[in-house]
Parts: C-alpha cells; sequence; structure tokens
C-alpha cells in the first residue's frame, strides 16, 4: 500500500500552507483534491478566455507576511501589492474612502464631519489595542486539549496572566468590544452616519450578524489584525497577491513541489480508514487506499467528520457535537467580465482606493432591514455588495485594458422562505446587482461579457462546502478561539488521533488567511517531536 | 424585527438636514458650514496644504526644504538653521505657525465648561490674558495642552498643537458654550527674540513694550487689526501676532520690511523645534502621546510624568480626570519627561537612554544646542532612573560607509537650557 508520512484532504489555501510547511519540515506529503484545479474556494477560474479570477472567494487580502516568509514563497515567485483599503459608497451619492496615510484619511473623514475626523485617534486606538491583544490569540492554538499536563497548565497561566494584566477599564473595552451591537459601538465614536455605516459594512461582510446584533462589534477589529494595520495612521489597508490568488496557489503548489511532495488532483477521498480508534489512511474514489501517519482535513468541520468517517468510528457523541456547528451561507458571488474599466462619476478620478475594493452599501437601518431579510429568507432587496476590480490593482488578470469583477452579495439566504431558489429569483438577483452596479457606475451593465451567479447553495453543490458558508462556520464568539470548530478543539488536533483539521472550521477561522494550515501543521510536528 | 415593523424616520439619519442655528441659542450645535473649509479637489489629490503665508515663506526659501506639521506643509529651514538660531537670540525671527489648532470656545458657560476640562484653575485668567493648560481624560491621563486666551468675559480661544474637537464637544455636554474649530480662519506669525519688541515699536505698535508675559490685545499693523500677545516657546522675549487669515500676508510684509534692518530674519519649523527644546517645552504628539492615541496603555501619561511642576490647585473644583488625579497623587508616575544634556561638542543621532547598560527611556527630541555648547534632548524615563549619574545615550555617527557607535554620558537638566531673564520683564525692553 501506499505510503506518506502525511495527507492534506483537500488543495484549499489552508491545505497547501499546512502541506508546505510539513514538507518544508522534510515530511512527505501528499495533497488530494477531488477538483481538475488547485485552490478550493479561491480556485483560479476563467469566465471567459483570459480573466482569471478566484471563483469563490473575494479574492482580496493576501496571506500574512509571517507565512509568507515562513514559506519562503518570496523564492517561488510570489509578490505583494499594496492597496488603499476600499471605498463605501452610498445610494445617496455619498462616499466614504479608507486611506492608509493618517492625514489624508483624517481629511476624508473631516469631509463627513470635523469631529469624526478627530475621533478617529481614539477609534484607531482601541482598534489597535484589541488588534494586538488578540495577535498571539490566533499566532497558536486557543489553549486547546492539553496533551501532557504541564503544557495545558502553562497555557492556562499564560491566559490567567493576560487576564490579570488587564486594568477594569481593560477589561470594560474587551466586554465593550465583544458584546455590543456594532451600530452602538460605532455611536460611541462617531456621529456621521456615513462613516458609521462605511465602518459597519466593512464588518458585517462574511458574517451571519446585523448591524444591531450584539457581539456584532467584535467583527470590526479584524481589518486591524493585518501585521502592519494602520501603521501609518490612517485605515488598514489590503496586501494583495500579485496575478491574484491563482499566483499564491501557483506559489504554494511550487513550494510543496519543491520540497519533494506530491498534489493529485481528481482524487476524491471517500474514506478514512481507522484501526483501534486512530487513524491510518484514506481511501479513494476509485477504491484506492493509501497509509498515512497522519491525515489532515481541509474540508469544512461538517464535511470532514460526517461524510468522511464511518459514524461508529467517531467517539461518542461527536457526531451530536458537529452536528450542533452552525453554518450557513450569507453570500453569493458573482463573476463578471468587462470589456472595459467602469466608470464611477461619483468617486473623484484616479481614487487610490477603488484597487482595494467598493462596497455599495446604505444605511445602517438598511443594513438591518437587509439581515432581517436574509433571516426571514426573502430574496435580498437591499443587499450589502462587496465589489473588487482586482485587474486595476493588478492589470495582468485580464486581456489589457479589460476588466475583471468580482462581487460578494451580503444577505443571500440559502433557501427561501418559499422553497428553493427558482431560475426566476436568481436572475432577480442578477438583475438587482447590475442594477445597484449602475447605480454608482452608469453604463456597466453595457459592458459585461460574462457574468455568473453563485448562491449560497450552488457553492455547495460545486466545492462541497457546508451550507455554502464561506466562514466555515460562524464566527461568534461560542464558536471561536477555545471553542472552534465545537467547545474543548481549540486547535487543529481532533479527539481522533492523527486526524487534524486545518481549514478554517478550526481555530483561528476565516480571519487569518493560511492561519488554520500554519496551526495544523505546528501541531502535527509538535505532537511527532513529542512522540520522538 | 421586519422589515414593515422598522420606523420609516430611521432613513432619515442618512439625509443630511441643514443645521439651523439660532446665534442667540447657545446650545445649538456649531454650524458646520461657517468654519469649514471648502474642499473641492478630493483629499488624496493634495500633496500641498498651503497655510496663509505659504507664498511669502515660499518666496523666502533658499533651500526648498519642507515638511509637513499638522497636515500643513511649511517650511522646515529658510535659507541655513545656524544663521536662523543667530537672528531668533541675537535679533528677532518671524515664523509662521499657522498650522496650530486653534479652537472658539465661547458661551455663557464658557468658563465653568473650561474649568471643567482644564487642570488647572482658569478663573482668574483675566480677558485679554493667556495661560498654559492641560487637560486630561477621565482616567487622568494627558490628552494634550495648549494655550488658552481669554479674548471677551465669555469667549476663550484655546490654541493646541493637535486637533481635539471631539473630547472639547464630548465635553461641552450639558454646557451652553459653543466649540468652533477656527483653525483656517486665523494666520498666526510668531515674532521671537530679543529685538522683537524694539521692531513692533518700530512698526509702530507702541503697546508691545507694556505687554507683560502671556498678555495680548488688539493692535493695528500697517493698517489691520492684529491681536497681538507676548507669548512662544522659545525661552526668550517673544510675540505671536494673531491676525484673520486674508490679512497674514500683508502682517508677514510689513513685519519683514521694517525689521529687516536690524536683523530679523524668517525661519522654519527646524528652529521652532531647536528653540522650543531649549527652552524645554514638550510637544504634544512628538515627546508625549494623546492618551486617545497611545496604542500601549503604558505610553499614557499624567500630567505630573510631563510637567514636573503641576499639581493640583487647593481652589480647583471638579475637573475631568480629577478624581484619577486626586485619587493617585500620592503615587510617583512611573514614567517621567525629562530634559536630557549629553556630553561631546558636536552634534549627535541618538534615541535609546540607558543607565548602566540597560534602556531606561528614549529620547524624543534631540538637537544641538548652541547656547548650552552640547546636544540637549527631551526623554521619557523610567522613574527608576532618574538618577544623578550614570545616564548614557548611543550615538550614532557615520563615517564614510561605517557607523562609528560612541557611548556619551547624559545628565538631567534642572533648568531649561535657554531661559533668558528678559523673557519676564515689564517693560519689555524694546531699545535696539
Amino acid at each position: 500500500m501506499e505510503r506518506h508520512d502525511a495527507i492534506v484532504i483537500g488543495a484549499g489555501l489552508n491545505g497547501l500552507v499546512a502541506a508546505a510547511y510539513l514538507a518544508r519540515a522534510g515530511l512527505d506529503v501528499l495533497v488530494l483534491d477531488r477538483a481538475s484545479a488547485p485552490g478550493g474556494i479561491a480556485m483560479p477560474y476563467e469566465i471567459a478566455p483570459g480573466f482569471l479570477l478566484p471563483r469563490y472567494a473575494l479574492g482580496s487580502g493576501g496571506l500574512p507576511p509571517r507565512i509568507a516568509a515562513d514559506l519562503d514563497l518570496g523564492r517561488h515567485g510570489l509578490r505583494f501589492i499594496r492597496a488603499d483599503g476600499g471605498v463605501t459608497c452610498f445610494a445617496d451619492g455619498h462616499y466614504v474612502a479608507n486611506y492608509r496615510d493618517g492625514v489624508v484619511h483624517r481629511r476624508e473623514l473631516a469631509r463627513h464631519s470635523r469631529r469624526d475626523a478627530d475621533a478617529w485617534t481614539r477609534y484607531r486606538r482601541d482598534m489597535l489595542r484589541a488588534a494586538r491583544g488578540l495577535a498571539p490569540l490566533l499566532a497558536r492554538p486557543a489553549t486547546g486539549p492539553a496533551r501532557g499536563l504541564f503544557a495545558g497548565l502553562r497555557a492556562r497561566l499564560s491566559l490567567a496572566d493576560r487576564l490579570a494584566e488587564l486594568a477594569p477599564s481593560g477589561m470594560a473595552d474587551m466586554l465593550r468590544l465583544w458584546t455590543l451591537p456594532a451600530a452602538e459601538f460605532l455611536d460611541q465614536y462617531f456621529e456621521s452616519p456615513h462613516v458609521k455605516a462605511h465602518l459597519c459594512a466593512a464588518a458585517l461582510m462574511g458574517g451571519t450578524l446585523g448591524p444591531f446584533s450584539p457581539m456584532s462589534a467584535s467583527r470590526l477589529v479584524w481589518p486591524w489584525l493585518s501585521e502592519a494595520g494602520g501603521a501609518m495612521g490612517g485605515a488598514p489597508d489590503t496586501l494583495m497577491p500579485q496575478g491574484g490568488t491563482a499566483a499564491l496557489v501557483a506559489a504554494l503548489m511550487t513550494a510543496i513541489r519543491a520540497e519533494g511532495s506530491a498534489i493529485r488532483l481528481e482524487a476524491e477521498v471517500t474514506d478514512i480508514l481507522v484501526k483501534d480508534r486512530k487513524v491510518r489512511g484514506v481511501e479513494l474514489a476509485n477504491g484506492e487506499a493509501i497509509a498515512a501517519d497522519v491525515v489532515i482535513s481541509g474540508l469544512d468541520v461538517k464535511r470532514s467528520f460526517l461524510s468522511l468517517f464511518r459514524w461508529k468510528d467517531l467517539p461518542a457523541g461527536l457526531v451530536e457535537r458537529v452536528g450542533r456547528v452552525r453554518m450557513r451561507g450569507v453570500a453569493a458571488k458573482v463573476n463578471m467580465a468587462l470589456d472595459a474599466l467602469p466608470e464611477f462619476p461619483g468617486l473623484p478620478e484616479g481614487c487610490p482606493s477603488i484597487g482595494g475594493g467598493l462596497r455599495l452599501a446604505g444605511t445602517i437601518p438598511a443594513m438591518e432591514r437587509a439581515f432581517a431579510d436574509w433571516r426571514d429568507r426573502i430574496p435580498p432587496r437591499d443587499p450589502l455588495i462587496d465589489v473588487l476590480i482586482p485587474s486595476i490593482a493588478d492589470p495582468s488578470l485580464a486581456p489589457p485594458g479589460k476588466h475583471l469583477l468580482s462581487a460578494f452579495v451580503q444577505f443571500v439566504p440559502e433557501e427561501l422562505h418559499d422553497g428553493p431558489w427558482t431560475d426566476e429569483s436568481r436572475d432577480a438577483l442578477r438583475d438587482l446587482v447590475t442594477a445597484r452596479l449602475a447605480s454608482v457606475s452608469p453604463g456597466i451593465e453595457t459592458r459585461i461579457l460574462a457574468c455568473e451567479v453563485l448562491l449560497p447553495g450552488d457553492i455547495e453543490n460545486e466545492i462541497g462546502l457546508t451550507g455554502g458558508d464561506l466562514a466555515y462556520g460562524e464566527t461568534t464568539l461560542d464558536q471561536l478561539f477555545a471553542n472552534r470548530p465545537f467547545p474543548g478543539a481549540g486547535g487543529a488536533a481532533t479527539p481522533l488521533r492523527n486526524f487534524y483539521l486545518c481549514s478554517p472550521s478550526a481555530h483561528p477561522g476565516p480571519f487569518v488567511m493560511g492561519g488554520p494550515g500554519a496551526n495544523a501543521a505546528a501541531e502535527v510536528l509538535s505532537t511527532r517531536k513529542g512522540r520522538g | 424585527m421586519t422589515p414593515d415593523s422598522l420606523p420609516k424616520q430611521d432613513d432619515e439619519q442618512a439625509v443630511p438636514r441643514p443645521e439651523i442655528t439660532d446665534p442667540a441659542d447657545e446650545r445649538a450645535p456649531v454650524d458646520p458650514a461657517l468654519f469649514e473649509q471648502v474642499a473641492a479637489e478630493p483629499p488624496f489629490t493634495r500633496a500641498v496644504t498651503a497655510t496663509p503665508l505659504h507664498l511669502e515663506t515660499a518666496g523666502e526659501s533658499h533651500t526648498n526644504r519642507w515638511v509637513t506639521w499638522n497636515g500643513y506643509t511649511v517650511p522646515e529651514v529658510l535659507s541655513d538653521l545656524t544663521d536662523e538660531y543667530r537672528a531668533l537670540r541675537g535679533s528677532a525671527v518671524l515664523m509662521d505657525v499657522s498650522p496650530l489648532v486653534k479652537y472658539r470656545i465661547a458661551g455663557r458657560d464658557a468658563l465653568a465648561y473650561l474649568e471643567r476640562l482644564a487642570a488647572q484653575p482658569v478663573a482668574p485668567l483675566a480677558a485679554g490674558h493667556a495661560q498654559h493648560v492641560i487637560f486630561c481624560e477621565g482616567g487622568g491621563f494627558v490628552l494634550g495642552d495648549g494655550m488658552l486666551f481669554r479674548l471677551a468675559d465669555d469667549e476663550y480661544r484655546l490654541v493646541t498643537e493637535e486637533t481635539h474637537l471631539a473630547w472639547l464637544a464630548d465635553s461641552a455636554e450639558g454646557f451652553r458654550v459653543r466649540v468652533e474649530d477656527v483653525s483656517a480662519t486665523l494666520g498666526v506669525l510668531s515674532l521671537q527674540g530679543p529685538l522683537s519688541c524694539f521692531m513692533l515699536t518700530e512698526i509702530g505698535v507702541d503697546e508691545a513694550a507694556a505687554l507683560e508675559p502671556g498678555a495680548a490685545r488688539w493692535v493695528s499693523i500697517g493698517g489691520m487689526p492684529v491681536y497681538l500677545s507676548r507669548t512662544g516657546a522659545t525661552g526668550d522675549l517673544g510675540y505671536e501676532l494673531w491676525c484673520d487669515a486674508e490679512d497674514a500676508p500683508h502682517v508677514w510684509r510689513a513685519v519683514m520690511s521694517t525689521g529687516q534692518p536690524f536683523g530679523l530674519r524668517p525661519a522654519g519649523f527646524a528652529l521652532r523645534e531647536l528653540a522650543r527644546l531649549e527652552a524645554g517645552h514638550p510637544r504634544a504628539g512628538h515627546d508625549y502621546l494623546s492618551a486617545f492615541a497611545a496604542i500601549e496603555p503604558r505610553d499614557m501619561l499624567p500630567p505630573a510624568a510631563i510637567w514636573p511642576d503641576f499639581s493640583i490647585a487647593a481652589s480647583k473644583g471638579l475637573f475631568n480626570g480629577g478624581a484619577a488625579l486626586r485619587a493617585a497623587a500620592h503615587i510617583a508616575p512611573s514614567r517621567r519627561v525629562v530634559r536630557l544634556a549629553v556630553e561631546g561638542l558636536e552634534p549627535v543621532r541618538f534615541a535609546a537612554v540607558s543607565l548602566g547598560g540597560k534602556v531606561a527611556g528614549i529620547a524624543t527630541s534631540t538637537g544641538f544646542s548652541p547656547a548650552l555648547g552640547a546636544n540637549i534632548a527631551l526623554a521619557i524615563l523610567d522613574t527608576g532612573a532618574l538618577a544623578p549619574a550614570g545616564l548614557a545615550v548611543l550615538a550614532e555617527r557615520r563615517d564614510g560607509l561605517s557607523i562609528v557607535e560612541t557611548r556619551l554620558p547624559a545628565r538631567i537638566l534642572a533648568e531649561p537650557a535657554f531661559s533668558h531673564p528678559r523673557r519676564m520683564m515689564v517693560p519689555a525692553p524694546s531699545r535696539a
């Protein structure tokens, strides 16, 4: 029987990161993916000949510099582009842009309210403080199951130390951030409805919380986690791989192959072989069995446990616990090929922030209504739309002069209240998105060469992501840190020996790109070392 | 909540309603249009934000060296720092300090509001006088400091290094007071040096000599109304001239043409920094951080850590941060801003300050003081390192293509490197 040190199921970004770390550490790794192209949700895909964009992910954001440096991806051809972090366009013609330069960003806010421009100082301080507090938690497993008495004790003591360091005001700040709704948290800083909606919309994207849902304030912190976040006093910028996620995937593949490990595509894992409560290997759809010391799954937690194992092999209660993990689709993906750069007459010419993304939003009450629509499973009427035109910052992604548009439509239910999505409701959604785009960019509808709408259900069917939830499990406090994916986990290790999770279902979740993969590799390596 | 049950008026939040302000109603919100800079161009296209005196200083610039101060582009050095310094200590210099942030605070409760805001008593301040004020957030940590001018009984002007509008507006809750940012409407010229009073007298401002330190009054220069105050942070005699933004260039020219024969020189930001350093004044955002900007909690400092002679006056009542400061009055701050002098006769660059080989603090402003003939600095030191001896800085000097590192002994200066008795003289010396 074919045998490897480690098998990674799924060639998504996290799977590739985990494989690359393990391969660098000298392990013989085999990556298996059922698709014909690697990348998982970031799978590069040609919507029309020469137009390359990630099929399911938005394609903004890159690996944290730490991971890129650890894996030496620069040597494998990866370059990054820094872009100012996005613009929000409102239906009433106003816009708020993000600039990484503090002076410019303050001037931008002062266009809406001089007082808010000044309040930015305190907001930035509180966001960076929260981000600095979170960074160490996200960089390593969150006090997972103690392997060995002292490891667990040390982890708990260090957590206690951190909590003890918090002055009463620090504790109050932490509670404020982790319990308040985003809308009310922002009220404590800003007065301009546009500034508040701009910050709020960014926090809602990809989450299952509305602006008035408790805890949604915590999502405001995530953009500040990037290591250079706000270094220049302005808004955090975004770091995008040159050549898009395709280049990122290619660099990771090169890095893995350079270490002598292999990636096998069109190889679907159907079963995980368990013997004596230990995972021993996998079985492919064609009946082939491959043995491995460890198996690392890049699939979501439900798919990993509920469809790859025979349930009787799982420890008692695990099926129920996994079943209770909440995964719900909230966003549809719209991909477009455009034959010219869309114009944005409402935005100043040459605005550098467009490269970092464009968000079409309403006021905060309108966002709450969109959220209520999603909860009531009504087809979206006024959704939040996150648009990225990656070919602005990186023209190599489309044929010369042509452009790509990648959009997330936030608050799209998996299934409608009156049954599944029909062709009409799907077309209605496409028309709504086109109309909203045309409201900020008149004439864009005449430039569309190809357009495709992927509903949460489509995402689930095509790549097997449960619910089409691109966050791999809701990101509320009960499913984060030590509770991710279920209470008591908090890392890549699972209740099954030799079986690890490296998808964003595991800590630290979708917020740190590649973070779950790096964590999984670190846990595998430390366990191997412990066993000698 | 279903879409229908949401109240309709929620949407009105988004529609900018014209603010109706009744001039008689002091509680009414500030009409934002009144002092708004009309920004026709988007923020990112504006590489140079000019002060009202930009054309004047640009015309004087022989070096084309500029710096950004508070978002404004101002000259760093106009001719030569040594020459400008010589003029400052021997004759006088004229500087554009318009980027300072200016707030107008007016209304029936202005005094009560400022008593609440500032950590020092402000009631004794008479109209036509100015004083230094410090203001803290609720935890007793410094947000900023500035000069407070009492223009009239119910009207004040607060001049600061950084913007504080959000805090000033938050603190105004419950007071019948207006707070407005009037920075863009005022041009500010700083005339500093031993001959400054003489030059003002030459222009025809006979009132200058009689002004006490910190006092201010309206005068006329070249036919333009100018609010003249005997202020400035150079440790010497000096005045600041506050005028309409439109008048500022004319005032500049009037002062320059009169003063030039007597050695008056225009000077840039570098000289202002050097003079401030010699006089030992910490600058907000540079030598200390506003509590709202300090990401690390230990960078938030109480007033006594920055101004050693600060204490809460017995007459002072309730004020922002007062409860926390009084509760912690017996606890010495863990870090302090101090003035350092470093041995050595040539200008050097340094940042880390060490005691017994261990880093004990950081020099935030450094420069070579001609007055003392030594390198001086403002530094933040751990209180434990306030030793009479043993302090050192690691100076770096570039020699060709190599770095020469030298450890230079440093000592804490009890007095500012430059402070002339002329600063406090009344009447001010007005003879050349």
